[in-house]
């Protein structure tokens, strides 16, 4: 891998200012909601402040050639607007990044015809028109030369599987055809970096495999990726290095087997109980030597609920682990100690769940 | 020279392949497609019976003191032809941006490298070529059913047109920047577009108006449009002479380019500022 930084990122910084819709009057005196993290300024009553979120908060990175490069992190973390000043559609507040060598605010147009990008959600082709009359329009959009234009629609087609439904409406594709549809597009004038914002998002888990597959192949190709995404497995599997981004900050950003390499010390406890465990949480968070807790409704159809615990020693939180939970009432169902996961890392990071 | 040529080509392949993705989402809605090129009939029918009303002998004589001609429904006729072209401005382009942003189409049209101004031109060129189709259909019926007697030089007319659709599209791109800004714009074009039209002299001669009003018809290039196509086709009395209004028309096809293309861009980097491109 040659260490030339395709994508450039300095303390990049978005704040979005925006003004609360204005109450009803006969509604005024109602208590409103408060500010969540990271805001300021209120949106109570006739107080018509503007409120202010930091969406980024002073970022640095480089992604280098050939690389996947992950932002993990739970909704609302500044993945998105991140992507966004990265494509051009939002500028940033301050700070610089460069994409492909081109500058984001000075040079868009360039650094547009530099990258693909693939958007979260499957409303971003136009669903009357077939598969191949979506990737049509955007090769002229993108500026596809046209004695190639065809060869090329058809190479991606291929590629992506779609050559049985490339005349069909999109329309009556399913939410993965729709999606390597937008993959082919962002494919089209083969750029050299290509953002992939939650790419496997609403995906059963086939598709979503398949998906992955995908984004190792153009890896493999040469491209630049950078991806964001909230799947902890999904950035262990795919991603060559990831930032973990939380409340618009990076917390922490190296290859996952490093990450998880830090937590070496750690213990990673699953307990599975009959009932979502709520009160008992708390006090869980405070038990001497646990790092992080988080919990969740188990995936196993039962309706029961999965208990992580983080610990510096599971021998020593055991025994009080499972006290708490009894004296709460919680019917402990299962239990089982696993090596420490990303999703370890996040919570012992932060101190909570990429869930909550 | 070859750059400027490659730039070129680009640009009309961009305006190309919009129209041509406008045309095919438009013919896929097979019904709505026909029910469009019929509206017009239905706006206009009412209006040739009240027409007939006021008329006695087939001319209406105040009407005739006004304008020169005594056939009310061939002027309000070709006033419906000339206002139909507003409509693509207002619709075509302004709309289609609010269009864009519902069906969640407007980000991934705008991280490609293509020119905004071009591609909104495209869907433009769409609407103007389906309404020119439109409206020359409504002509035709017009003349078969309701007598509408069109005596003058319809490419004269057509020649008219051409700087007065330039200074409607230079309209519509500062109409789609604020599009951009506001984002829910539907009632706004509704009434502005019925608006511009009326006091652009869509139904009735301009001269009718209050002063005030009339102030604000004279400031629009479409005023000068509708009169000098009307005094072609129709012989009515010009506000103006004819050379004047088509400078007037040329001057304002130039100016409203240029100001509407400054007008876009300054939204479109609002919006980057302000971070609203692509919500709705």
């Amino acid at each position: 891998m040659s260490t030339v930084n395709s994508i450039e990122v300095e303390n990049l910084r978005r704040v979005f200012t925006r003004r609360a819709p204005r109450k009803l009057p006969w509604r005024r005196n109602g208590g409103g909601k408060g500010n969540g993290p990271g805001t300021t300024g209120s949106n109570n009553g006739g107080n018509n402040r503007p409120k202010t979120t930091v969406a980024v908060d002073g970022i640095s990175f480089g992604i280098q050639s050939g690389e996947i490069f992950g932002l993990l992190g739970p909704n609302g973390a500044g993945k998105t607007t991140t992507i966004k000043i990265l494509c051009t559609l939002v500028n940033p507040t301050s700070g610089t990044a460069r994409v492909a060598g081109y500058d984001i605010v000075r040079e868009p147009a360039k650094v547009r015809g530099s990258m693909g990008t693939v958007f979260s959600g499957e409303r971003s082709l136009y669903w009357k028109l077939t598969g191949r009359e979506n990737l049509e329009y955007f090769a002229a959009l993108y500026n596809v030369e046209p004695s190639k234009t065809a060869s090329r629609i058809d190479s991606l087609l291929c590629k992506m599987d779609l050559e049985a439904k490339a005349n069909e409406l999109v329309e009556r594709y399913s939410t993965g055809m729709r999606q390597r549809l937008a993959i082919a597009r962002a494919l089209l004038a083969n750029p050299p970096v290509v953002l992939l914002d939650e790419p496997t998002a609403g995906l059963d888990p086939q598709s979503a495999r398949n998906l992955r597959d995908t984004v190792r192949s153009l890896r493999d190709e040469g491209h630049t990726i950078l991806l964001t995404t909230h799947y902890m497995a999904e950035a262990d599997e795919l991603c060559d290095r990831i930032a973990i981004i939380d409340h618009g900050r990076i917390i922490a950003l190296d290859t996952p087997a490093t990450l998880k390499a830090g937590l070496q010390e750690m213990h990673s406890l699953e307990v599975e109980v009959d009932r979502a465990p709520d009160g008992v949480l708390d006090e869980l968070r405070s038990l001497p030597l646990v790092r992080g807790v988080e919990s969740y409704a188990s995936d196993n159809g039962l309706e029961t609920w999965t208990i992580r615990v983080l610990t510096e020693d599971s021998r020593q939180t055991l025994d009080a682990l499972l006290d708490l939970l009894r004296a709460s009432g919680d019917r402990v169902l299962n239990m089982k100690a696993n090596e420490p996961t990303l999703e370890d890392v996040f919570i012992a990071l932060t101190g909570k769940s990429l869930r909550d | 020279m070859a750059k400027l040529s490659r730039w070129l080509y680009s640009q009309l392949r961009v305006i190309g392949a919009t129209a041509r993705k406008e045309f095919i989402i438009f013919t896929r809605y097979p019904a709505n497609a026909v029910l469009e090129l019929i509206e017009p009939l239905m706006w206009l029918t009412p209006l040739y019976f009240m027409g007939k009303a006021f008329s006695a002998g087939g001319h209406a004589v105040g009407f005739e003191g006004f304008t020169g001609t005594s056939d009310y429904f061939s002027f309000v006729m070709v006033g419906a032809f000339m206002s139909s072209y507003i409509a693509v401005a207002f619709w075509g382009m302004a709309y289609s941006i609010e269009g864009d942003m519902i069906l969640g189409v407007l980000e991934p049209n705008w991280v490609t490298p293509a020119n905004r101004v071009s591609m909104l031109l495209g869907r433009s060129i769409m609407f103007a070529l389906l309404t020119t189709v439109q409206s020359l259909g409504v002509l035709l019926i017009g003349a078969l059913l309701f007598n509408v007697k069109v005596s003058g030089d319809i490419f004269i007319a057509l020649l008219i047109i051409v700087p007065m659709l330039i200074a409607i599209l230079g309209l519509g791109l500062g109409l789609a920047g604020i599009v951009l800004a506001i984002r829910r714009a539907q009632t706004a074009i509704d009434m502005s577009n019925w608006v511009f039209s009326q006091i652009s002299g869509m139904q009735f001669p301009v001269t009718v108006l209050p002063k005030p009003l009339m102030a604000v018809a004279l400031a629009l290039p479409t005023t000068y449009g509708y009169d000098a196509v009307r005094s072609v086709l129709l012989g009515t009395n010009p506000l103006l002479p004819m050379k004047q209004e088509i400078i007037i028309l040329v001057t304002s096809a130039i100016v409203m380019c240029i100001v509407g293309r400054a007008v876009f861009y300054a939204f479109d980097r609002r919006c980057r500022r302000l971070g609203t491109l692509g919500g709705h």
